[in-house]
């Protein structure tokens, strides 16, 4: 297939059409992140705000560049990026370093990947293009669902063996979203639904590792285990509570500083804002994420190409669950399971791909007039 | 299979209106989720906000463990044997510190830090979290200690405590006795649930008197009350009375600390195990073992070549001798001979045997240690006085086995005495019982003969020597030892022997030191005018000497290499007519009993005299029933 891009890339034109209500939105998110972050670390720069403020920074322009070029780009890269991707995490598979007990990484020479990151929008990038391409009278039939199911099962499976338990959950969640959103048959839904429930007990017989199962159990019964995952919540919920409606103040939290709290300047991020500015900011934190979604689900309407719409919801559910894992964590509603909450924890890939993500979201909502090729 | 552009585009539309449907519900969820989401906060930053601010403030707030004092383990007089002193240590918060190799090198300049050490502070470090302290230094003298001080404030992450560290007198002769203290270790800590023993600065007893009492020496921990900030560091103290450390119980010892050390400069370098004990009250004046060792060092943790060093000493300075220590008694054991036999009836002790120098058993000589010319016809008198082997070879197959034993047993010998020190060994007398029962052999009459003169089986401690003593000097009562003052015991039992046969055995054993021709005989004896002494020599075999060697006379003892000479042994008690302390003494590879052992018993029990007023004794003992 050729695709065809503009002569001459009219960029100063695209930058003023760039709808910029998500960018500034997301601007927001990076300025709470960093202040939070330089609260986490005793309000000393050097401990990871300026490096959070200089990838971001990056990032963003990053995201802006992705914006920039064309979505045929991208829906012509969209399977082999899937399956660079997948490479990548077979790779980790044989060559991967064990950090903290987890083979997550490839160490490339000049830097450290996540290739459990990359996969999230490549799965996204991979369904999108193949829905796409499949006439809509094949959405449910067994072909059109088996093709879909490898897409969403191959790299749930390499990432659970890393072990990886909650981005597996993750990629399987927005996979399944967006087989939803393909169209299929309610039938299929209701049947699938009854499966999963079946095959609940195998999967925990034989799908998770011990400490897996442990984690969820101390989740059911925090008795079990009070100086290890529990502490965790218990201490993180001490810190959110003890914020109140208007918090003790930046700079102030004394459960931060009393360094109760494991892991605050990453995935427990939320707690610093929590004790220092309560409620109130809580809650702010929540609308920034809320209007950030709501703006993703607009340019999603506004977009007519499955591919487009369907990028586009895909990688705002995989952003959307991200803050519900993560915030769910954090308030003891959910297992502790190491998600970050995006923008705002530390964290290099992780604010790369998030980026990314939105700079392709951004491309389909510009490039919406860029014909793409429809199969019958 | 085309389909027209018309029905293609119907069939788009409804797709798209369908994903938009699809997408509504999605956002239902997520609109779901996020109030979810904010219900919880609601929960937890509204409706339950006070709950978790009191929380907070609890964990603002910390107690610390505070170590109580431990006991003083004192002498009869009040003299420390085992004590704290301030100790000054360092410690080292690697949190804090930003350039680990800086700072050792800035506190190496201040303080002395070996190789060794920089290595484990580096291992430390790596291995605990960040916020636990790690120990740079124990032990700082105070000048370091002082000189750190100074330049703190510029060394981020080095604290200089001050707390209490247990010490040892310098001369090292309570070591046996006090043991130490050591650091628990992880079989301590399960056996114990005090959770004192968790705290790294805590000391428990680990040998000796240590051990045995620590749970009354440690006292109990109390608490301080502290405001903690990042990473539990301290910010403020809240001291309350009421939750001081109760201090550890002091202990006091029977033992004569000024007593104890006479007697090891009596030893000198000689190895072995002496024990002066109180006639009447059987209270332990001196419990010494040679040499000994600087209790010290372990407290500290004991380097590899001080291990080393004590590990390869011939003479075994970690080994209690005089609790643990098992040796023949060879004719120390003669008085319980010579009392079985009197008790039994069957041996008159006027009654002369003739000693040509050996006994014949069979096809087997039983030798006196006057080979050569023999002592003659003995009585029983002269027979102790000059330690003829031969008299006792007849009279043991007169009276038998069983009645030697049995006469040893009642004078305290084959049995620990239960003096919650740890240590003590049974030592064994023989009979057909213990043979058959520990070698599972019978009997012959060859063993009786060298049980008769302490040799064979028979093994005892110097602590037991000693206490046998005591009973035949006190002569009515089964005199027990303690070593912990204050202790109200029962009156001992009666020993039940025929005062007049007693009488006898105290003769003898006072014609030993006091009669020419006696085996200790000195002609200026205790060297205290007026006051007699009454004792028992033994030489105990340690190698056995060939027949051929026994034909030549060519090796003398003292020529042979140290650890194969003959241990030397003594027994005694003075005064002879009013007892008051009686010791029991074994130098390992001492020679003959009358030299070494006899000569060091003989000042220690002058000088116990000495100490004591000269046996001028005032108290309740006085009362004795007179023999």
């Amino acid at each position: 297939m050729t695709v065809h891009f503009e002569d001459r890339p009219d960029v100063g034109g695209k930058l003023f059409r760039l709808d910029w209500l998500l960018p500034v939105l997301i601007g927001v998110l990076g300025l709470i992140g960093v202040l939070a972050i330089l609260s986490a670390t005793n309000g000393i720069w050097e401990r990871g705000a300026i490096q959070h403020a200089v990838r971001f920074g990056a990032a963003f322009i990053g995201m802006i560049i992705v914006a920039m070029i064309d979505i045929r780009f991208w829906y012509a890269v969209a399977y082999p990026a899937f399956l660079a991707a997948l490479v990548l995490l077979l790779g980790v598979e044989f060559f991967g370093i064990n950090v903290n007990g987890s083979v997550r990484w490839l160490d490339l020479g000049f830097m450290r990947v996540q290739p459990s990151e990359l996969i999230k929008p490549a799965v996204v990038l991979a369904l999108a293009r193949y829905y796409h391409d499949l006439p809509s009278w094949r959405v449910s039939d067994p072909f059109g669902l088996i093709g879909a199911m490898l897409i969403i099962g191959i790299p749930m499976a390499l990432v659970l063996r890393q072990p990886d338990l909650g981005t597996s959950l993750l990629i399987g969640a927005t996979g399944i979203a967006l087989i939803f959103l393909a169209g299929v048959s309610w039938r299929i839904i209701t049947l699938g639904s009854i499966l999963a429930l079946v095959s609940l007990p195998f999967i925990w017989q034989f799908g998770l590792r011990d400490y897996q199962r442990s984690r969820v159990l101390t989740f059911l019964d925090p008795a079990r285990d009070p100086a290890g995952a529990s502490y965790h919540i218990t201490q993180s919920k001490i810190a959110l509570g003890s914020g109140g409606l208007s918090g003790k103040g930046y700079l102030q939290g004394t459960q931060r500083q009393g360094g109760y709290v494991p892991e605050n300047r990453t995935d427990f991020i939320s707690t610093v804002i929590g004790e220092e500015f309560g409620f109130i900011g809580s809650i702010g934190l929540l609308a920034v994420y809320i209007a950030v979604i709501a703006a993703c689900l607009r340019l999603s309407l506004q977009c007519k190409a499955v591919f487009s719409r369907m990028l586009i919801l895909g990688l705002s559910i995989t952003f959307t669950l991200y803050i519900f894992i993560n915030l769910g964590m954090v308030m003891g509603l959910l297992p502790v399971v190491g998600v970050p909450l995006p923008l705002v924890s530390y964290g290099g890939t992780v604010v790369l791909v998030v980026m990314g993500s939105f700079g392709l979201m951004l491309s389909a909502h510009l490039h919406t007039s860029s014909l793409l090729p429809r199969s019958d | 299979m085309a389909k027209s552009r018309k029905s293609r585009q119907a069939v788009e539309a409804k797709s798209d209106a369908q994903m938009t449907r699809r997408t509504a519900i999605l956002a239902l969820g997520g609109i779901g989720g996020f109030g979810i989401i904010g219900g919880r906060l609601y929960q937890l930053q509204i409706a339950e906000s006070e709950n978790y601010l009191a929380l907070s403030e609890e964990n603002r707030f910390n107690y610390q463990t505070v170590l109580p004092s431990r006991g003083i383990i004192r002498d009869r007089h009040g003299e420390p044997l085992a004590s704290n002193t301030l100790d000054y240590r360092i410690d080292l918060v690697s949190e804090q510190i930003d350039d680990l190799d800086l700072t050792l090198k800035q506190l190496g300049d201040i303080i002395n830090l070996s190789e060794g050490e920089i290595k484990r502070i580096r291992r430390d470090v790596k291995r605990r979290p960040d916020f636990v302290p790690v120990t740079v230094k124990d032990h700082v003298d105070w000048d370091q200690f002082a000189a750190l001080n100074m330049r703190v404030h510029a060394l981020p992450g080095i604290v200089p405590t001050a707390g209490e560290g247990r010490t040892y007198p310098r001369d090292a002769v309570f070591s046996h006795i006090t043991g130490y203290v050591g650091k628990a270790n992880d079989r301590d800590i399960e056996r114990d649930d005090d959770p004192l023993l968790l705290q790294p600065a805590f000391r428990i007893g680990k040998v000796g008197v240590e051990q045995a009492m620590d749970v009354p020496l440690r006292g109990q921990g109390g608490r301080l009350k502290v405001e903690v900030n990042a990473r539990g560091r301290v910010v403020r103290e809240w001291p309350d009375p009421s939750d001081a450390a109760t201090p550890g119980q002091d202990v006091w010892m029977t033992l004569d600390a000024p007593l104890q050390r006479f007697t090891a400069e009596q030893f000198g370098d000689d190895s072995g195990g002496i024990a002066v004990v109180d006639v009447m009250t059987g209270e332990l004046r001196t419990l010494l073992s040679m040499p000994t060792y600087d209790a010290n060092l372990f407290v500290s943790g004991l380097t590899q070549a001080d291990m080393d060093a004590l590990n390869n000493d011939e003479r075994r300075p970690q080994y209690n001798k005089v609790l643990s220590g098992g040796y023949a008694p060879a004719s120390t054991y003669k008085m319980a001979v010579m009392l079985a036999a009197l008790e039994s009836g069957l041996v008159d002790p006027d009654r002369r045997i003739f000693c040509g120098g050996k006994v014949k058993l069979g096809n087997r000589d039983f030798h006196c240690w006057r080979s050569k010319t023999g002592h003659g016809a003995m009585n029983m008198r002269d027979s102790l006085k000059q330690s003829c082997d031969t008299y006792y070879y007849e009279i043991s197959q007169v009276i038998g086995i069983q009645a030697i034993a049995d006469m040893a047993r009642r004078l305290g010998l084959g049995q620990s005495y239960g003096l919650n020190i740890g240590g003590e060994r049974d030592g064994i007398v023989p009979d057909p019982g213990w043979k058959r029962d520990r070698l599972g052999s019978g009997w012959r009459m060859g063993d009786t003969l060298n049980a008769s003169i302490g040799q064979g089986f028979v093994l005892a401690t110097p602590l037991q020597l000693a206490v046998m003593t005591a009973r035949l000097a006190n002569g009515s009562q089964a005199v027990s030892p303690s070593l912990y003052a204050g202790f109200d015991r029962d009156s001992f039992a009666s020993l039940n022997i025929d005062p007049d046969h007693l009488r006898l055995v105290q003769d003898s054993m006072w014609s030993v030191c006091e009669e020419p021709g006696g085996t200790a005989f000195r002609p200026n004896g205790l060297g205290i005018a007026g006051l007699d002494m009454a004792g028992k020599t033994g030489t105990s075999q340690v190698r056995g000497i060939s027949r051929a060697e026994r034909a030549t006379g060519v090796l003398r003892n003292d020529e042979l290499p140290w650890k194969y000479r003959d241990h030397s042994l003594f027994v005694g008690y003075a005064p002879y007519d009013r007892p008051r302390f009686a010791v029991g003494c074994v130098v390992e590879h001492g020679g003959s009993g009358a030299g070494r052992a006899a000569t060091i018993v003989r000042s220690v029990l002058g000088e116990a005299l000495r100490r004591d007023g000269l046996g001028a004794r005032t108290d309740a003992g006085a009362e004795r029933t007179a023999l």
